[in-house]
């Protein structure tokens, strides 16, 4: 593998710090593409987004175009989307529902688990032609609770061991309704950013910025409604505040602000249709309404499966690497389905998701692209990673997980670990 | 008040300022399942064949959506504001360039844009801020309209005008943007004055990823 020839990769990730070169180096890019996306599970889709048979997506594991579909009896699959003839893609749509993939370069036919079942004038390969061994290649693939992970690493433990804790906390983020189911569908912010994928993923846990580079979105809150509304926990010297860290393991991180949020609906940011909704509500549900009113906002969660799930508030979003120095960061929103759940509380979180992508993430994605500018200097080799490494603040919280003070660079180092042991594991991946 | 020109009805508050913002719709309480529903009504209106505007339409219509960008490209957003009527909405739909009432209903989906009063005057606020890092500098655009078509609607002292639009959008040191697609004007008379109800603004590539969509269309 390759990477500056000065330095190996030990001496690029450090404890305390990480070397520029990390979020600049077209070969270290192309090699994590490879080994990092798929050398672990990777989350590529969410169920709900293939609702029927033969159902299916378009997505990338890194750069690889791949197909998540649903076969004839609802069992996923995810396909290398790659003709086994001559590698042509067999998908070209985003979405949709197909029996069968067909290669339009000399139409080879798949099925929707991948298995190739047509070969236009297959006399003309003699008798010996095997279909059955030029299925399309596939990853494995595993799904908990609706989010849809692959890896091309057979060595994987299974999902839910990998997810360890991680599991626990997606079932605290779907569980504040009970029995809701959660659906995507409604919609996506894209955005995209000129700066390296894990600028994005550093900063979804880091609770030492908000109160800093949200200025805008605090100043305008303060400016027009007074204090109360939300984020008010991120000002000031917020290690004395109630927000965690934690290392979630596998490279997962987490900041926790549940302790901040006393009122979930008193403190969630102002929305279109507030009042009339909140009337319908209550007049729906009488006692249970202050519940649904709560799943309205964000979960106080922001929850980082590595490499590139990153579940925020109420939404999903994931990190789409295009190039060492371009960033696709989708945001699908999010809406919880529920018998005894009445749909007006939907039409407010339709349009409570468009708060912090309207408000925050483009600042957050302003600064990103300036660290890359940054970056480029190569004289100024170094990025810190080593808040409160020393400072003692640092225990075993819930779950057994290493826990520090919500400006800690915990998360940094917990994901640093984990892709230097991807970047130098000698597994070899392969498609099955 | 100084009406612009009393044959156009354009008229402004030369004294609004941002602090008039600040205190001005705080709540937000006209949307709701029946405004939804007019706006998947509209959707449905909007696809149909456009009539050329007449020479009085144009100066009165379309004299109104030009200074509408005029003021946008001059940044000058309170001014812009005082457009709207008291129950307006600025909609940017994140799906297709003609989101239909179901991919485009914004009651189940989210938007680019999905301003109400109160939304659009936080917009106003939060870019006259001065601190956001995704407007430092800040964007400057150049609005080119064409194509001004009137569209028959259902609904009483209503009018509704479609445009073309291509717009630049220049933030020093980055590449010029250019977005480009349709506009829908849905024009009613408040207070004595011809006003901009509902804007929607179908980008062509609403659906892809977009870089930086924080300033005013
Ligand atoms: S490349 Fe697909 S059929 Fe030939
Ligand atoms: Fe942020």
């Amino acid at each position: 593998m390759s990477h500056p020839p000065e330095l190996p990769l030990d001496a690029l990730v450090q404890e305390h710090r990480v070397h520029r070169s990390l979020y600049t180096d077209e070969a270290i890019f192309a090699d994590e593409m490879n080994r990092v996306f798929g050398g672990t599970w990777t989350f590529l889709a969410h169920e709900s987004e293939l609702p029927a048979p033969h159902s299916f997506v378009r997505r990338k594991l890194g750069l690889r175009p791949v197909i998540v579909s649903r076969d004839r009896d609802g069992a996923l699959h995810v396909l290398l989307n790659r003709c086994t003839h001559r590698g042509a893609t067999v998908c070209r749509q985003d979405e949709g529902t197909a029996r069968r993939f067909t290669c339009p370069y000399h139409n080879w036919s798949f099925d929707s688990a991948g298995a190739l079942v047509g070969v236009p004038i297959e006399e003309g390969y003699g008798p010996g032609f095997d279909k059955a061994a030029l299925g399309l290649g596939k990853a494995r693939v595993a799904s908990y609770r609706g989010f849809i992970f692959a890896t091309l690493n057979a060595e994987m433990p299974d999902l839910v061991t990998h997810l360890g804790p991680a599991a626990q906390l997606i079932d605290e983020w779907l569980d504040r309704w009970p029995g809701a189911t959660l659906k995507l569908q409604r919609g996506t912010h894209r955005m995209i950013c000129l700066g390296n994928w894990k600028l994005v993923y550093d900063n979804s846990a880091d609770g030492y910025h908000p109160g800093f580079s949200h200025m805008s979105l605090l100043r305008m809150r303060k400016d027009r409604y007074g204090a109360g509304v939300d984020m008010q926990w991120t000002i000031g010297n917020v290690d004395h505040g109630l927000q965690t860290v934690a290392d979630v393991g596998n490279g997962h991180t987490f900041i926790d602000q549940r302790a901040e949020i006393k009122r979930y609906w008193e403190q969630a940011a102002p929305m279109p249709g507030e009042t009339r909704y909140e009337q319908a509500i209550r007049a729906k549900l009488g006692a249970k309404a202050d519940t649904a009113l709560d799943v309205v906002m964000g979960s106080g969660m922001n929850l980082n499966i590595f490499p590139n799930l990153l579940i925020i508030g109420n939404q999903i979003q994931v990190i789409e690497p295009q190039r060492v120095d371009l960033t696709h960061l989708t945001w699908y929103a999010t809406a919880l389905e529920a018998p005894d759940l009445p749909d007006e509380v939907n039409a407010l979180r339709m349009r409570l998701q468009e708060d912090f992508p309207s408000f925050g993430e483009p600042d957050d994605l302003a600064n990103f692209e300036e660290c890359q500018a940054g970056l480029s200097i190569p004289e100024m080799e170094w990025v810190l990673t080593n808040r409160h490494l020393g400072t003692g603040k640092e225990y075993i919280g819930p779950k057994g997980m290493l826990t520090g003070p919500v400006t800690d660079d915990l998360p940094l180092r917990a994901f640093w670990r984990e892709w230097k042991r991807l970047m130098t594991s000698t597994t070899r991946l392969a498609a099955a | 008040m100084t009406p612009l020109d009393p044959g156009m009805n354009i008229a402004l508050d030369d004294g609004f300022t941002l602090k008039d913002i600040l205190r001005d719709s705080l709540e937000s309480t006209y949307v709701d399942d029946a405004y939804y529903a007019r706006l998947r009504g509209d959707l449905d209106e909007w696809q149909a064949i456009g009539t050329p505007l007449t020479e009085a339409e144009r100066q009165r219509y379309e004299a109104l959506i030009l200074h509408e960008h005029w003021l946008l490209d001059r940044r000058a957003f309170e001014r812009w504001y005082q457009l709207y009527t008291r129950q307006c909405l600025y909609w940017v739909p994140a799906a297709g360039d003609m989101p239909d009432a179901v991919r485009g209903d914004p009651q189940r989906q989210v938007t680019i844009a999905f301003d109400d009063r109160r939304r659009m005057g936080d917009r106003i606020v939060w870019l006259r801020t001065g601190v956001a890092s995704s407007q430092l500098p800040p964007s400057y655009t150049s609005h080119l309209s064409a194509g001004f078509v009137r569209i028959a609607t259902a609904a009483d002292g209503e009018v509704k005008i479609r445009s073309q639009f291509i717009v630049h959008e220049m933030r020093a040191g980055h590449v010029v943007q250019t977005l480009t697609g349709w506009m829908g004007h849905v024009l009613r008379e408040e207070d004595g004055r011809l006003k901009i109800d509902r804007k929607l603004v179908a980008l062509l590539d609403a659906a892809r990823s977009q870089h930086n969509m924080t300033f005013l269309l």
